[in-house]
Parts: C-alpha cells; sequence; structure tokens
C-alpha cells in the first residue's frame, strides 16, 4: 500500500514539474494558458486524491469553486490575447 | 498529515499505523480502499500524460489535445476514488456536481483557446488536413475577437 502512495506522489510531483516547465518555457501566452489550465486541473486532482487518501471531506467546498471557475481564465485570456503576439515564428 | 493521527495515539501501547488507509475493518473495505488507491493513481498517471503531452507536441492546439485529457477523465477518476473512499452518499451528492461543471465548463475554455490559436498563427498551417475556418480569416467577423 506505501508503494502505491509513493508511486501517486511521484507521479503528481513530476507532472507538476513538467507543467511548470511548460509555463515557463511556453513560446506563446496560449502555451501558458493551456499549462495553467493543467496545472489547476492538477491541483483539483491532487486536492480529492488527499480527500480520498486521509479520508476526510473539508476541501470538498474548495474542489466545487475551482471547477466552477477555473474556466474563467483561460477564457478571458483567449478573449483578450492580442490577435498577432508571435509574428516572428 | 499523520500528525493528527499521532496526536490521537498518543498514550495507546500499540504502533501508530504509517497508512492512513490501513486501519480498513473488514476486507471489503480493504478492497474499497485500494481499488480507490488504484483510481487515483491512473488520474494521477492522466495529469502526467497530459505534462509530457504539454511538452512533446508542437502548437497549441496539439498541447490543447493532450491538456483536456486530466480536465475530465483525470478528475471523473479522482471522484470516483473520493466516493469509494469515503462511502457516504452526501459525497457523491456533492461530488457529482463537481463532475457535472467540470464537463460543462471545460469544452468552453478548450474551444475558446483552440479558435484564439486560429487566429493568432500559433497553429502549424501544413498540419491541417482540412481548414473550415479558412474563410473566416479573409473576412474577420464584425464582432472581432
Amino acid at each position: 500500500m506505501n508503494i502505491l502512495l509513493t508511486a501517486i506522489y511521484i507521479v503528481f510531483g513530476v507532472a507538476a514539474l513538467l507543467t511548470l516547465w511548460r509555463i515557463v518555457i511556453g513560446p506563446s501566452i496560449l502555451d501558458r494558458a493551456v499549462a495553467s489550465d493543467v496545472l489547476l486541473t492538477e491541483v483539483m486532482c491532487v486536492l480529492g486524491a488527499e480527500m480520498a487518501i486521509n479520508q476526510h471531506t473539508r476541501t470538498l467546498p474548495v474542489l466545487l469553486i475551482i471547477a466552477a471557475v477555473g474556466a474563467f481564465g483561460s477564457i478571458s485570456i483567449a478573449r483578450f490575447v492580442a490577435r498577432k503576439d508571435n509574428v516572428d515564428r | 498529515m499523520m500528525i493528527p493521527v499521532l496526536a490521537t495515539f498518543a498514550g495507546a501501547p500499540f504502533a501508530v499505523p504509517d497508512s492512513p488507509v490501513t486501519d480498513a475493518t473488514t476486507p471489503l473495505d480493504a478492497w474499497l480502499d485500494a481499488a480507490a488507491l488504484v483510481l487515483i493513481l491512473l488520474g494521477a498517471l492522466l495529469c502526467l500524460t497530459a505534462a509530457i503531452g504539454l511538452l512533446r507536441f508542437r502548437d497549441v492546439p496539439t498541447r490543447l489535445h493532450a491538456a483536456t485529457k486530466p480536465q475530465v477523465l483525470g478528475l471523473i477518476l479522482i471522484c470516483l476514488a473520493i466516493a469509494l473512499s469515503l462511502r457516504s452518499w452526501p459525497v457523491v451528492a456533492f461530488v457529482v456536481p463537481v463532475v457535472l461543471i467540470q464537463l460543462a465548463t471545460a469544452p468552453l475554455s478548450a474551444h475558446m483557446v483552440g479558435r484564439q490559436a486560429y487566429r493568432n498563427g500559433t497553429i502549424e498551417e501544413r498540419a491541417l488536413i482540412v481548414d473550415e475556418l479558412a474563410e473566416s480569416r479573409q473576412t474577420p467577423p464584425a464582432a472581432g475577437g
């Protein structure tokens, strides 16, 4: 059982680090928006996994709020980004 | 996260279990906890798949394709794990709207980002087989965007 828990921690950590690396090096702002959306989804998954592992329900409202308002970030970025932000590509 | 367990069992003569999940009483509980852990591992692997896809793919729509996998399927797996681990109907009634809201809002952001990526030029034109938005780029809509 502890091997499974360790595997879960390692996989979540590596996924978060890779997503952060894409946020850092992303060539356009839309890449960063997509990567930050993935990072927010992973925060939701980590909160839910922590609830399921430790068997409490304290972060269920946080999960609901993030699911409700998490999409507005990338929607507003996609709506108000400039028409051409990498002309030299 | 194991500190409350230590505080509760501070004066107990027996050893504190090192994993909070191992306090299952019946074999059914043990199997349900193990299934919840396997579901969490699958969700974590979907997050890892999305991260690898974000790093390996070339332009915004392909990265978006990789990114929307854990947003729906990974969250469904994690919510199934929550329901299997906690085993109470109010938790299920709380988790189902989370999944439904995520199912409703994930295509919204993906659609907006994909449309803006097409207009923005952050897309490989050679990789397109069918370009249904070509005439809308020649005569842009009056609303802008």
